[in-house]
């Protein structure tokens, strides 16, 4: 089952852009605020993994380039899920490599994963309604080491200017929060783990058309402005690819297609089969 | 109305010690949806710890305080040793190794301590306080009793809910996917939660054992009405485990008290099975479901 056949992993990471930490995307990367962490690549080799019996990855290779936004498309049950799964460390790896800038990460805990700089935001309910808005945010600086008191709070507030609905209801339920609010709460979070590269798992499911457009806009921001490397699972092929730099399209757990995102859109017999539209 | 001020201050009294198992069966219920059924053995067994150390120093405090510390190594011990190993497998598993361990314990206590009932002592005087001329059927070691579960259950709730380590420990309990993915060791939540549960059960031992005799089994019968109090506050919420906890000691000392003799004290269980079942008919998940975690 799981023995394969494109043995190992001997070529590594042809076009990654390595431990150099160069952004690989846009020369017209905006002034804005300036990369704060760093950037960096994140390459996928030849990765298995699934649940139980099943294989849900079966020798998936996806190269995200630093600074950039990378689509992952295809199907209900194609494995876009379980590779964002697999790369954060909620779910083992069976083979193949996770390289974070150059070093391999496979195997690690979501715990240490985090700490090595890729913050995850899963599909669905990612908020915990129990909590408040500001434990919520909290939580995601888990990761950080002790003290830091100041810095702490000085986070905490460059998100809530950034997300200024939020900074409204920092003492409220996060259960109170409207399907958009929710979504800049996990994307917040995510963010205050002070990660290089963001895993953004279907982050337009359930919005209303305006907010969705919304919350690519901040992914383009967050892109652009910060240098994150974004890697974007979405149903919604046709507006992940009209900000995406690069796409990558998945079927039964295997890569079918990998081109800028440019390329994909205009290929009409892979949008027919893989991307329905 | 004496009778009644008296059965209400008892029912107060064995509330908090219920209370007390109650929130130790929630600690560990909220982290991994697991009914720890070793929990009264864990409590009994602490027990069993002070009464050598009270023997030997004749210091109640040391033996007191030695009972907790015994509480949060012995709670932590078991979830390293033999619950961690059943993550990831089914459900039942971890149920069964509980049971196992409660069946160790009981064992472990007779072959080391015998089966012989014991009694425990009290740390302060259990003749009656009086206001007036009036006696009010309660002593202080039972205000003693009484404080030390609200002590515990205030710095409790303080730490849940002001604190960071109170935030990683409710985030994991609600949210443990989230949780990890933020960096929180989900696996060290766990065992410090067990740690916590060992605690408040080893306090319930001491607290309750003075009015029950020490034995092997001493504890079983706590178990249940803790377990109770716990389903009649929802299990998942710790005010709930409180405020059960005082609902099934008051009602249980009501009835034994007014029905009197040995028939009253003899359907308590009865009562508190009726209790249970009534809870569960009207709100199946508890009185305290959908509220967890209010403001405290």
């Amino acid at each position: 089952m799981s023995s394969g056949t494109n043995g190992a992993n001997p070529a590594p990471a042809a076009d990654s852009a390595g431990a150099s930490g160069e952004p690989g995307m846009g020369p017209e990367m905006g002034p804005g605020m300036g990369p704060e962490v760093g950037t960096a690549s994140l390459a996928v080799e030849d990765l298995v993994a699934g649940y139980g019996e099943v294989i849900a990855l079966d020798g998936v290779t996806v190269t995200a380039g630093a600074g950039g936004i990378t689509a992952v498309l295809g199907a209900n049950g194609a494995g876009k899920t379980t590779l964002l799964r697999a790369v954060s460390g909620l779910i083992k790896t069976r083979r193949g490599r996770v390289l974070l800038a150059g070093h391999d990460v496979a195997g690690r805990g979501p715990e240490q994963i985090v700490r090595a700089g890729i913050a995850h935001v899963p599909e669905g309910q990612g908020v915990i309604p129990e909590l408040t808005v500001e434990e919520n945010l909290r939580v995601g600086m888990m990761s950080w080491r002790r003290g830091q008191r100041a810095d702490r709070a000085a986070a905490l507030e460059e998100e809530y200017a950034r997300f200024k609905p939020l900074a409204d209801r920092r003492r409220k339920l996060a259960s109170t929060l409207s399907g958009g609010e929710r979504q800049m709460l996990v994307i917040a979070r995510a963010l205050l783990a002070r990660p290089r590269v963001l895993l953004l798992d279907e982050p337009s499911l359930g919005l209303a058309p305006r907010v969705m457009a919304q919350v690519m806009d901040l992914v383009v921001r967050l892109s652009r402005e910060r240098g994150l490397t974004i890697v974007l699972v979405e149903q919604n092929a046709r507006s992940a690819l009209a900000i995406a730099d690069h796409g990558v399209v998945l079927n039964l757990g295997r890569v079918v297609a990998s081109a800028d995102a440019a390329t994909l859109a205009a290929d009409v017999a892979l949008r027919h089969h893989y991307l329905g539209f | 109305m004496v009778e009644f001020l008296q059965f209400t201050l008892d029912g107060i009294v064995f509330g908090m010690i219920y209370a007390a198992i109650a929130l130790s069966l929630v600690l560990i219920w909220r982290g991994t949806r697991l009914l720890n059924f070793a929990q009264g053995g864990m409590a009994m067994l602490t027990t069993y710890i002070a009464i050598e150390v009270i023997y030997k120093t004749h210091s109640y405090w040391a033996g007191f305080v030695v009972a907790l510390v015994a509480g949060l190594v012995l709670g932590a011990a078991s979830e390293l040793t033999v619950v961690r190993p059943t993550t990831g497998k089914p459900e039942l598993n971890a149920v069964i190794v509980t049971i196992g361990l409660l069946i160790f314990f009981e064992g472990l206590a007779g072959m080391l301590f015998g089966g012989q009932f014991r009694s425990f002592p009290t740390g302060f005087s259990v003749t009656g306080l009086k206001v007036g001329g009036t006696a009010l059927g309660i002593s202080r070691f039972d205000v003693f009793t009484v404080a030390a579960v609200l002590l515990t259950t205030l710095i409790l709730a303080v730490v849940f809910r002001y604190t960071t380590a109170g935030l990683r420990m409710r985030a994991a309990a609600f949210n443990a996917t989230i949780a990890r993915l933020s960096g929180i060791r989900v696996a060290r939540v766990l065992t410090v939660g067990w740690a916590l549960a060992g605690l408040l059960g080893a306090l319930a031992g001491v607290l309750v054992s003075p009015s029950t005799f020490l034995y092997p089994n001493s504890m079983d019968a706590i178990f249940v009405l803790g377990f109770t109090a716990a389903v009649i506050g929802g299990l998942d919420s710790p005010v709930g485990a409180v405020v059960g906890g005082l609902l099934l000691g008051l009602t249980l000392s009501y009835v034994s008290g007014y029905v009197g003799g040995s028939v009253g004290s003899e359907i308590t269980s009865l009562v508190a099975l009726g209790i249970l079942v009534l809870v569960l008919m009207v709100r199946p998940d508890g009185l305290f479901a959908g509220a967890r975690m209010r403001r405290v």
